[in-house]
């Protein structure tokens, strides 16, 4: 069973390999912040994979915290990514 | 197997850090960057390492990311380019002898550790008088205390240096609005963190009572909390406090306050930073507790920045 998650962990690891090529290759910004999420989600799978094949239950945590923290990246991209002077006071900047 | 994976695993960290180093625009660099944090974390896990991982995904990955993000935003809305322009030779020569004596000073030290270590035999031996059973926590919070109270106070002295430069007119003001300006990204992001913020509480107290025995602690908890506000304050949900509110200023100190306290309380029974017989968990426990909420708190405003004048928060304070 141990090889089995071992296995598991290594093919959710090669899958994180080839985001990280979409993300070198973009070619837009929002393609490299979406390949930086399914890197993301995939290392959230390689931690519980790894926790499942050492039998170590406190790896799950650490996934836990990798889950909660992931989505912080893309709300601030689109935070940066806002179109000035579109506030709700509509107030322009020039 | 279990080779095979670490082999792939350091490939991979070391091809992220050079393609976040590579990469030309600066937006994919930091991309790289997180996912360098993110590979690093999975590295400590297959270290065994569990508490290092915990504060590498949460501070490296997490909290980092965002914050350089943002300081990419509001470097671009001031008219800087950020890309990289090219440097002089002497710089690289210069740049390439730095990194490459720290490299081998840092092997050096790490080689320097026998493999017969009786180090982690030594603090087993000395655990059961704390009454909690990781040993990180005990280094941290009793064998190496000194260090630890340090380090918060350090903390604390970033945030006073980064309000330090708050412009004419912006102290004490609140930072500038993370509130993302378009309207349906707005109310997106705001239900989220509404859902988000709640789970980041019980997730860092969690993490808090759960590192007296197992990995966790302050620092990991209170990343996730600070994750937790930030995302609120980019949805809306909550508003960014004024600089000279007591209250916030109360939450900011409370933790290293606390630490010291406690560690002038030992005076009495002979050393600072000694913990009354008996009490030691107990002491351990609340220290973490209002650490997590300081460290937070800290760390929230850091990544939030200077206050601005209130006129600039309208705007987008850049």
């Amino acid at each position: 069973m141990t090889g089995l998650f071992y296995a598991a962990a290594m093919a959710l690891l090669v899958t994180v390999a080839l985001a990280l090529v979409r993300a070198w290759k973009g070619p837009g910004t929002i393609d490299r912040i979406m390949a930086a999420q399914l890197v993301g989600t995939g290392v959230i799978g390689v931690a519980l994979t790894l926790g499942a094949a050492r039998g170590d239950a406190t790896m799950l945590d650490a996934a836990l915290v990798a889950t909660l923290l992931a989505a912080l990246a893309v709300a601030a991209f689109v935070a940066s990514r806002a179109p000035r002077g579109a506030r709700k006071d509509g107030e322009d900047r020039s | 197997m279990s080779l095979v994976f670490d082999l792939v695993l350091c490939l991979m960290i070391l091809g992220t850090a050079a393609a976040s180093l590579l990469m030309r625009s600066a937006l994919g660099g930091i991309v790289f960057f997180i996912a360098f944090g993110n590979l690093l974390g999975i590295a400590w896990l297959s270290l065994g390492a569990v508490n290092v991982a915990l504060a590498e995904i949460a501070i490296g990955a997490g909290v980092t990311g965002i914050l350089l993000i943002l300081a990419h935003a509001r470097l671009s809305a001031m008219g800087d380019p950020v890309e990289c322009e090219p440097t002089s030779p002497w710089m690289r020569a210069a740049v390439a002898v730095i990194c490459g004596g720290l490299i081998v000073l840092l092997s050096v030290a790490v080689l320097s550790i026998s493999p017969t270590d009786r180090m982690g035999a030594q603090i087993a031996t000395l655990m059961p008088a704390l009454g909690i059973e990781n040993p990180v926590t005990g280094v941290l919070l009793a064998f190496r205390a000194y260090d630890t109270l340090l380090e918060t106070f350090v903390l604390l002295g970033a945030l006073v240096a980064v309000w330090a430069i708050a412009p004419p007119g912006g102290w004490p003001q609140r930072p500038a609005s993370l509130a993302i300006a378009t309207p349906v990204s707005l109310t997106v992001i705001g239900t989220f963190s509404r859902v988000l913020l709640p789970a980041s509480l019980v997730m860092a107290a969690y993490l808090v009572w759960t590192g007296s025995d197992l990995p966790g602690g302050a620092f990991q908890g209170g990343t996730v909390l600070a994750g937790g506000i930030l995302v609120a304050a980019l949805g809306g949900a909550i508003a960014l406090p004024r600089a000279d509110d007591m209250r916030l200023r109360s939450v900011l100190v409370l933790g290293p306050a606390m630490f010291l306290g406690i560690g002038l309380g030992g005076i009495a029974l002979g050393r600072f930073l000694s913990y009354p017989v008996g009490l030691e968990k107990a002491l351990i426990v609340a220290i973490e507790y209002a650490l997590a909420l300081s460290i937070g708190a800290t760390l929230a405003l850091l990544v939030a920045g200077k206050p601005v004048p209130p006129a600039a928060v309208q705007e987008g304070g850049d």
